[in-house]
């Protein structure tokens, strides 16, 4: 054995130090390289936004597009565009992902013989598709979404100046019974767009207007404007919805008619006839009663709707007296074979009602080509003919959005050659001899009419990704080849730039051009008196009606593939990453089904297994699966394993439909009946709320509209909360104080109406403390902070909220807050900062508990006191977390807020277990790392730190909005001005029930909104922790008054 | 202070019987012999336990927490539970060396060197988890508060902050208690060892020779650290307990939590020296040392804080209806009727019922009775630290995310490696030191000589080697 002598020992150590040192700086170093030539519009370090157009549905709401060092890194709305006015939804928010998605098509790639997609250049490509054209001019077809104006047009251009076939618009919510509808009732082929703003009472008779309907965003905002406490001291619009379940339009409303699904039309003109009969409507109408109306009898709408007489005759009498009411048209969910009659039913109570022209008009057609479902289903059974030689799909995806039963698939087997232009694989990718992949919305030129008078620009906010090309210079490239006379020189822009004219600059800046458009002016036709609305018969013997809306977040599919659409949870019943089944508790009930177990639904077409739902809030004749899961292709979100290997997450509602068509050939989804057998198997369905009892606890909070117009105080319930006695100021001889002392708890009412008179009798009223104390001294309290000139805070109107999560979403993306997939949804570990509660009612504080895990659905048919409540990091004065933290990780700062200091935490985890509000997220693994694969890296908002494993996260209230604001302040020489910081959820809310600003600013909106006694309280104020985030509460209005 | 001794030293070594110190230092000292297949089979059984535990721990490091069963409102876990435990268990060794030693409760001389190696070893094991619960270990270092090129402090408002200044202290303070008290023995050891002992006990006895001089030093040593170890016996579970009674957690903030952990840690430390010794005694024949009296009144111990812990159950639950606090109301209905009431049950059952048998003397001295009772009140004690940590966690103040967690299996993998860890230490312990304390035996032995059995034993200050 070798001796080791003082030396080598010595360089031994030396080595073994260096080596760990080494090893402990492992990661590599990377440099910062500034622009050589600095780009023009860019500071590196500041924002740039361009205006855009949202693509995501048709709604066509516009974009201001946040780019940073060349890179979109946000979406927000457009506070220019008549749409959506600066908000956006969930969907909209999350678009951005298409872009930086990692599924995304590299290139053009073509099916070699052994069926693998193989890159091929864009030559070869082009040359390709051309020469298989030329093979057949006429047997080509073109099948694809709604476009815009400019494109649309050249797509015509392209098929006629090729010769090919039939052009074919397919979009699978299109709501092409509204023109039919339109034609009935007032003759003229227009089809009607609807205005809330202004109404005083709406009836949604199933388009779940705010969700998935005709315009989300913006109905939602006229709504909430139209029911503006302070504009409407008197309550505003009230809000009816007709729906099968308690969707979450349905959770808004004042009334919830829970009315047999199918029969809506029928419902409509029954109150049709009732306001008629209660007085209002023209002399023209009083004409129908003996025709349209004559059999439209509230007893008999009664008997077939399922809704009491006494309902359709009081709201006949509010909608006759109503000044400015409006129908919404029933919605995907709900439409039957008779849909057109339903629709003709809801456009005629529009007119009874006075909305014609006004609330509901008729604006002349976009010029761009409507969606067609009858021609849809012809092209199929001409591919299954095999009569289509070339198949070209673009912005569409029928292979999934089509029932199964059509045979989309098997027909797309009989087309020769097939071309996609999809920027992502998905099902009809699957079947394509060609993929020539088209930019992604970010990254396109476009533009979109969604209505008259709004046009809408698109344009690219940075370079193509990948070797992609606009369908539009495809289509020109190809053109040229096969017939090169017939296209322009110059590129797809070109083109778009001369459609818009000498306007161009303008628009572009601004997002489009809106000029408010005339409307024809439409008179009942004389074909109205034939209206005949009857029940639609189902197919099949089910036990139950299969009612299937659109899945609030992944529409028709189309989100499936966008992993945070996946991760937020489903505004209603808070399941993600899944399928499920509702059905009403009686029925589980009776069949012995728990939340969880899984049950075989058959109809006529398909049969497919679920995992149900239970709940009270929909009918004991109906089930209800949304659309929208159940995909066979798409790797990142869309299928089941978090490395999509394998599997189908969920089901989807298309193999259990046939092709239903309503009366004009539009697409009807609500058709069939459905068995409903337990499979015997159960699984846990990846959920984060799991019960809706808010045990009367002050987090959601509603008062009823009689105490807000008598101007009572309201501080908050404090219910059960003996922690509240020291600072609420009641005394021993308090009646509310005594109970507490006895244990006794005060009944919080079971329902709404209860807890209404409670507060309507003398309740007590707490003290709601500014979130720093009123006493504090700058120059004796804090001397080196005293020139600080902020509070941050927050005020969240829940009156406004809709629960519809868009500034969950909004957040996410702002954020960089990771997506954790299905099985750590499973173990409740989303890292959301924002989250929305949903309670129904006050609760019980009844000790009451299952051995189990409970699902609690206190929903009940026909009530609808959802509480909403959105509930992120409240920034307390006092907060409890800070003190427990062992390292000083969370500290308070001297703007008042609640800091997080990613490095610094260890991962105690204490200040998580000391939040009341439950609103810290802990890195349980590196998300970071693991769940932004490339490219989606690209789209990290730079401001935002991202954080490592084993650290605890929070809201920051934007922080890094606030420093930009500060910035900007600062070189002005001035204070940062209320509202000229909007945090991301702010920004997002399409019914601006989020107020953001500086509580040491008097006349900032935020005091405005929270010094409002009737309605502000603080979330669980008996813990006195002073947050920064207030709650103005819910306004009970009740039912509508007859 | 104590009253002079009662018979001069040089004739207390006189009178002792020399055949009988013989037998003592034999018996005691063949319990160092060469171990037997069993012994290897059980050293074995709890190293591996200990190395699965290690590999799941690495793993967990690399790969993070979300390994262990954490859900959304739930985050601390088995982890917590497991420190608070062995925590508790580290509390006998610490009462029965210092607080009975001040009181001169003799018959403790026969069991405190075992009792002692246990605190030992279980804070060594408790300590741990400190750091297999943070999520970022390798940072952990951040809770030091020692100057640094960071500019960075601690939050002495933290019961963590807290916490670890309780159990670091505790830990050094039983290491050098047990050391202190292990030196004459180390060279009564040493005496008699050949080979590496013998060079392993010449270094830790530190040159012990058993001079009167020597012995006043180590008497006044021991006098010394049994006061400065006492109030840490109240005081390093009251810390503990503090790390929940301070926050606003329903279940966890209430004023009654220091006594409660305290009286719950004597409790299961009594039980853990009972569940180790009564199989030590047997296989190593020392029931000539460790007695039935012995065991008895450990048993009447387990009786008292059995007491103690069951009435602070019941505390709880008055508080929590007596208040009007619909929270707490709540929290502590589905404690005992949610989906936690096995957990609460198997505690109140464990700890508050089946420890009444020692109401009979028959039970406090039928050996297979008190290993029985010894086992399910650790069981017991581990579900109660369940109860209060995992239940209140998941039904707090915001039911939209009430929760419910599970421990992993790689929790208790590593729950299962604690107990490894600590019978690995506790094995080698039986081979490398005397297990009974043999000059505090002798001593015992030389007193009942002089005085008969039933005389109060006069000041420790007497002894000899």
């Amino acid at each position: 054995m070798s001796e080791i002598d003082r030396r080598d020992f010595l360089k031994l150590v030396g080595a073994g130090a260096g080596a760990a040192a080494a090893a402990g700086c492992s990661d590599h170093v990377e440099k910062l390289i500034p622009y050589v030539v600095q780009p023009e519009e860019i500071t590196p370090g500041i924002a740039v936004h361009y205006a855009s157009t949202c693509t995501e549905c048709p709604a066509g709401c516009g974009l201001h597009v946040r780019t940073r060092e060349g890179r979109p890194v946000k979406l927000e709305g457009n506070p220019d565009h008549p749409v959506n006015r600066g908000a956006l939804c969930a969907r909209g928010q999350t678009g951005i992902g298409r872009t930086y998605h990692p599924d995304r098509f590299r290139g053009p790639m073509r099916r070699n013989a052994s069926g693998e997609l193989e890159p091929i250049s864009w030559d070869e490509g082009v040359q390709l598709l051309a020469a298989e054209i030329r093979k057949a001019p006429g047997r080509t077809h073109v099948l694809g979404g709604e476009v815009g104006p400019t494109l649309s047009a050249l797509v015509d251009r392209f098929v006629s100046a090729v010769g090919a076939g039939d052009r074919v618009t397919y979009e699978p919510f299109a709501p092409e019974a509204l023109r039919e509808a339109a034609r009935n009732v007032f003759g003229v082929e227009r089809t009607p767009s609807f205005d809330l703003s202004g109404s005083d009472l709406v009836i949604d008779f199933g388009s779940e207007a705010l969700e998935t309907g005709l315009s989300p965003t913006e109905h939602a905002r006229q709504l909430a404007e139209a029911r503006d406490i302070d504009a409407h001291p008197e309550g505003g619009a009230r809000f009816v919805v007709v729906s099968p379940r308690l969707s979450m339009t349905a959770s808004n409303a004042d009334e919830w008619i829970p009315a047999r699904p199918g029969t809506e039309g029928v419902l409509a003109l029954a109150l049709a006839r009732a306001t008629v009969e209660a007085g209002g409507g023209s002399p023209r109408h009083q004409t129908l009663l003996s025709s349209a109306l004559a059999g439209a009898d509230a007893d008999a709408a009664a008997a077939t709707c399922d809704v009491p007489a006494d309902s359709i005759r009081r709201l006949g009498r509010a909608l006759a007296r109503a000044r400015s009411a409006v129908a919404l048209p029933p919605g995907v969910g709900v439409s039957s074979r008779r849909n057109v009659a339903a629709v003709s039913a809801v456009l005629l109570l529009n007119d009874v009602v006075g909305a014609t022209g006004s609330r509901m008009s008729f604006l002349p057609d976009p010029p761009q080509a409507r969606p067609s479902y009858r021609d849809t289903l012809t092209l199929v059974k001409a591919m299954e003919g095999g009569e289509v030689g070339v198949l070209l799909v673009h912005d569409s995806n029928p292979a999934y959005s089509l029932p199964r039963s059509a045979g989309f698939d098997a027909a797309l087997s009989k087309v020769p050659f097939v071309v996609s232009f999809a920027s992502m694989p998905d099902e009809t990718t699957a079947k394509a001899q060609l993929v020539l992949p088209d930019h992604t919305p970010l990254e396109s030129w476009g533009d979109a009419s969604p209505r008259a008078g709004v046009r809408s620009l698109m344009q690219p906010t940075l370079r193509p990704l990948y070797d992609t090309r606009a369908l539009g210079d495809t289509l020109l490239d190809v053109g040229r080849v096969l017939s090169a006379g017939a296209f322009p020189a110059g590129s797809f822009r070109q083109l778009l730039q001369e459609s818009w004219g000498p306007g161009w600059t303008a628009a572009l800046a601004r997002g489009g051009e809106f000029e408010p458009a005339t409307a024809e002016p439409v008179v009942l036709s004389e074909g109205v008196s034939r209206l005949e609305v009857i029940a639609p018969k189902l197919n099949g013997d089910g036990d139950f009606a299969l009612v299937t809306p659109p899945h609030g977040f992944l529409y028709d599919g189309r989100g499936a593939n966008l992993p945070w659409l996946q991760e937020v949870p489903d505004n209603v019943t808070k399941v993600a990453w899944t399928s499920w089944v509702e059905i009403s508790s009686n029925r589980a009930r009776e069949r012995g089904l728990e939340l969880g177990d899984v049950v075989t639904l058959a109809t006529s077409a398909g049969s497919a297994e679920v995992p149900v739902y239970p709940r009270g809030g929909i009918r004991d004749d109906v089930v209800s699966l949304a659309i929208g899961q159940g995909h066979t292709v798409g790797h990142f979100a869309a299928r089941a394993g978090d490395d999509g290997s394998s599997g189908q997450r969920g089901v989807s509602v298309l193999d259990l439909l046939p092709t239903g068509v309503d009366e004009s050939g539009g697409r009807a989804w609500l058709t069939e009946t459905v068995a409903v057998t337990s499979s015997g198997r159960s699984e846990r369905l990846p959920m984060t709320q799991f019960s809706d009892d808010k045990r009367g606890r002050q987090l959601g909070d509603a008062v009823t509209l009689a105490a807000v117009m008598a101007g009572e105080p309201y501080g908050g319930g404090g219910h059960g909360s003996g922690h509240g006695e020291e600072h609420h100021g009641s005394t021993e001889g308090d009646p509310g104080h005594a109970a507490v002392q006895a244990g006794m708890l005060p009944a919080v009412g079971a329902a709404g109406a209860g807890h209404g008179e409670e507060h309507g009798g003398g309740h007590e009223v707490h003290e709601i403390r500014e979130p720093y104390d009123p006493a504090y001294d700058a120059d004796r309290d804090d001397p080196y902070h005293k020139a600080v000139p902020y509070r941050w805070g927050m005020s969240i109107d829940l009156d406004r909220c809709t629960g519809c999560s868009a500034c969950v979403a909004a957040c996410y993306v702002e954020n960089n807050i990771p997506v954790v997939g299905e099985a750590e949804t499973l173990r409740v570990r989303q890292m959301a900062w924002l989250r929305i509660n949903r309670f129904i009612g006050d609760g019980t504080t009844d000790l009451v508990g299952g051995r189990t895990h409970p699902q609690e659905n206190r929903e009940e048919l026909g009530e609808t006191d959802v509480r909403f409540s959105p509930m992120m990091c409240q920034h307390c004065g006092a907060a409890p977390c800070e003190p427990v933290c062992p390292v000083i990780a969370t500290y308070h700062n001297e703007e008042g807020m609640n800091g997080m200091i990613y490095n610094r935490c260890i991962g105690t985890r204490y200040c998580a277990n000391n939040c009341p509000y439950k609103v810290r997220r802990f890195n349980y693994f590196d998300n970071q790392l693991t769940r932004w694969p490339e490219p989606m890296r690209l789209m990290l908002n730079p401001d935002v730190t991202v954080r490592g494993q084993g650290v605890m996260e929070k809201c920051t209230y934007c922080v890094q909005r606030i420093h930009v604001a500060r910035q900007t302040a600062k070189d002005e020489g001035r204070n940062i001005r209320d509202g000229e910081v909007v945090t991301a959820c702010q920004q997002s809310c399409p019914t601006r029930a989020i107020t953001f600003g500086n509580w040491r600013e008097k006349d900032a909106q935020l005091v405005k909104k929270t010094s409002d006694e009737r309605r502000n309280y603080v979330a669980l104020h008996a813990l006195n922790a002073r947050p920064g985030t207030q709650y103005l509460a819910r306004v009970q209005r009740g039912k509508v008054e007859g | 202070m104590s009253p002079p001794p009662a018979m001069p030293v040089a004739e207390a070594i006189r009178s002792a019987p020399e055949p009988a110190d013989s037998k003592i230092n034999t018996d005691i000292l063949a319990v160092m012999g060469r171990p037997s297949a069993g012994y290897w089979a059980l050293l074995g059984l709890s190293a591996t336990a200990v190395g699965a535990a290690a590999l799941t721990w690495i793993y967990q490091i690399y790969v993070g927490l979300g390994i262990a069963g954490y859900t959304h409102p739930v985050f601390w876990g088995a982890y917590i539970v497991t420190f608070v435990f062995w925590v508790g268990i580290a509390h006998a060794g610490t009462l029965i060396s210092a607080i009975l030693y001040l009181f001169r409760a003799k018959w403790r001389n026969a069991i405190n060197r075992s009792a002692e190696a246990m605190t030992v070893f279980a804070v060594l094991t408790a300590a741990q988890f400190l750091g297999i619960h943070v999520g970022r270990i390798w940072k952990s270092y951040f809770i030091l508060p020692y100057p640094n090129q960071r500019g960075m402090w601690v939050n002495f408002k933290s019961p963590l902050m807290w916490d670890t200044f309780a159990i670091s202290t505790y830990a050094t303070i039983s290491i050098v208690f047990f050391y202190i008290g292990l030196i004459p023995d180390l060279a009564i050891a040493r005496d008699r060892a050949t080979g590496w002992r013998r060079l392993l006990y010449t270094a830790l006895a530190l040159g012990w020779q058993g001079t009167s001089r020597q012995w006043k030093s180590h008497t006044r040593s021991v006098l010394h650290l049994s006061g400065l170890a006492t109030p840490l016996v109240l005081s390093v579970h009251s810390v503990v307990s503090w790390d929940f009674a301070s926050s606003i957690v329903p279940g966890w903030h209430a004023t009654i939590f220091a006594p409660y952990f305290v009286a719950g840690a004597i409790f299961s430390g009594f039980a853990m020296v009972l569940t180790v010794m009564i199989p030590v005694r047997r296989i190593y024949k020392l029931e000539a040392y460790i007695t039935d009296y012995h065991f008895e009144n450990m048993a009447r111990f387990l009786l008292l804080t059995s007491l103690i812990v069951g009435y602070a159950y019941g505390t709880e639950y008055f508080v929590a209806w007596y208040s009007g606090v619909e929270w707490e109301k709540t929290s502590f209905w589905l404690r005992a009727f949610g989906p936690y009431w096995i957990s609460t049950w198997i505690m109140i059952i464990c700890n508050g019922v089946i420890p009444q048998i020692f109401w009979f003397k028959w039970a406090r001295t039928h050996i297979p009775t008190l290993f029985i009772v010894a086992t399910f009140i650790n069981i017991g004690m581990w579900f109660e630290r369940y109860v209060i940590i995992i239940t209140s966690l998941s039904r707090e103040f915001d039911p939209a995310v009430w929760g419910v967690y599970y421990p992993s299996a790689a929790e208790l993998t590593i729950l299962a490696g604690s107990f490894g860890f600590f019978a690995m230490l506790f094995l080698i312990f039986l081979k490398i030191f005397p297990v009974i304390a043999i000059a505090e035996v002798k001593e015992l032995a030389i007193h009942d000589k002089s005085h008969g059995h039933h005389e109060p034993a006069p000041a420790a200050a007497g002894g000899k080697s």
